[in-house]
């Protein structure tokens, strides 16, 4: 088959187009009469020929109906779109933003549904996946290192007691042969009257007067003794202070002596040159006897438990009286160990 | 010339069923090439004039019965037409109607031989 030359088919093109065919269609119907005139040339026949007879059977009306055909054909499934954007610049977007609104209001509809099912559905499907637990389950494994436990000291309980009183003391050093310049005036032996209820110490001290000083086993004589009015306890209760106080048979002195006479001053204590007070606590009961003595505060080797012993043996005390009845009384006796 | 324009009166009628039967026979087919083969099938005695073909393709293209595909040949586009799945029922279809015609148009023509017979 003898090809068409460029300029050939170019006077094809050119001669469609002066005719008014629809662009759309130029190439195809460009491509028909170009082979056509391929076929007719093979034939042997002069291009003018050829190119006559071809314009005539094209003729514009042919290609007219055509065009009209065509544009009829389109207007079918022409949309409000393309008769809104008819003879204006479709390339600019607007036309192809609306000409697909319909479809992107469709997929953003469907995505926007789809995206709440699955927020509402979330737990759901959470709960769904994550496995349930069940009994034999471990949940959490931690390990264990041994720790050490050290006691803590317990807080101690505070002293019920007023702090322990000292012994009432006065400031009574044996004078000194010194040089004048080192004389102190002011340190002056006490009077008579303060000696008569304080004791003789290196200081001044304002404490309990009537302190018994228990010193080492020293054999006095016997004490007096009298008798006790028994009264019938009123109550199992325990007093502090009363309006009778307890009072050991025979005065404080008697029991300053009942102490001496008992009392032994620990070996151990001696030898250690440990000297103080102890405090016993005890309980006079309502029949004067002495109960549930403890020693609240010592000085130890042995001493503590010695107070104890011989509180212990005092039995002569009258009880405590309230409202004229015997009573239990709760009693503190301060007792002095003292070293010559 | 008379002749073509008796021949085209009908072929206006059948040349759908026509385009899409030789379709149905070929895989593709551009415009130029269908009117040489109706030419030569029928020794030219329809010839299809490419302002009654191409309006008739570009129909059936709409309907959705028709795929085309643009191939540049010798530096000018060729359009190439075949047949989609549907086009191919339509085909089927529409053939048939045309023989049924054909025959009732052979009956409709024939009683006067019949008569005499």
């Amino acid at each position: 088959m003898k090809r068409l030359q460029e300029n050939r088919i170019d006077l094809i093109s050119k001669y469609l187009r002066t005719s008014k065919l629809n662009p759309e269609l130029l190439p195809e119907i460009l491509d028909h009469l170009a082979c056509e005139a391929e076929e007719r040339l093979w034939d042997g026949k002069p291009f003018e020929q050829v190119y006559q007879d071809m314009v005539s059977t094209a003729d514009a009306q042919t290609l007219l109906n055509l065009s009209v055909d065509h544009q009829n054909l389109l207007a079918m499934e022409k949309s409000l779109n393309d008769i809104v954007f008819e003879n204006r610049n479709k390339l600019y977007g607007a036309y192809q933003l609306r000409k697909g609104y319909g479809q992107t209001v469709q997929r953003s509809v469907l995505m926007g549904v789809a995206f709440f099912l699955f927020l509402i559905m979330f737990p759901k499907l959470y709960a769904r996946l994550s496995p349930d637990s069940k009994p034999g389950d471990i949940a959490y494994i931690v390990e264990a290192n041994p720790v050490d436990v050290t006691l803590e000291a317990l807080p101690k309980p505070p002293v019920k007691e007023e702090v322990a009183p000292a012994a009432k003391t006065i400031k009574s050093l044996t004078p000194e042969v010194l040089p004048d310049e080192q004389v102190q005036i002011e340190t002056l032996p006490p009077v008579v009257e303060d000696l008569a209820t304080a004791q003789p110490s290196t200081k001044t001290l304002d404490g309990v007067e009537d302190i018994t000083i228990i010193v080492p086993p020293v054999d006095r004589g016997s004490i007096a003794k009298s008798d006790v009015a028994g009264l019938e306890a009123r109550k199992d209760e325990i007093f502090t202070f009363v309006e009778q106080s307890p009072q050991y048979l025979g005065g404080n002195e008697a029991m300053a002596a009942f102490l001496q006479k008992n009392l032994k001053y620990p070996r151990q204590a001696a030898h250690a040159g440990v000297q103080g007070k102890v405090f016993v606590q005890f309980t006079v009961g309502s029949d004067g006897k002495i109960e549930n003595a403890t020693a609240i505060r010592g000085i130890g080797f042995g001493c503590d438990e010695e107070a104890v012993r011989v509180v212990k043996l005092m039995d002569k005390w009258a009880p405590g009286k309230q409202a004229g009845v015997p009573v239990r009384v709760r009693f503190t006796l301060p007792i002095a160990f003292q070293l010559d | 010339m008379e002749n073509n324009t008796t021949s085209n009166e009908y072929v206006r009628g059948t040349l759908k069923t026509i385009v899409l039967n030789l379709l149905a026979e070929h895989d593709r087919m551009y415009g130029y090439e269908i009117t040489q083969e109706v030419k030569d099938r029928t020794g030219g005695a329809i010839a299809l004039t490419f302002g009654a073909l191409y309006p008739v393709l570009h129909k059936l293209e709409q309907e959705g019965l028709l795929l085309t595909e643009s191939v540049e040949v010798d530096g000018r586009l060729r359009k190439y037409y075949s047949l989609t799945h549907r086009g191919n029922e339509t085909a089927v279809s529409k053939t048939n109607d045309l023989e049924r015609f054909l025959e009732a148009v052979k009956l409709l023509l024939a009683p006067r031989n019949l008569a005499t017979e």
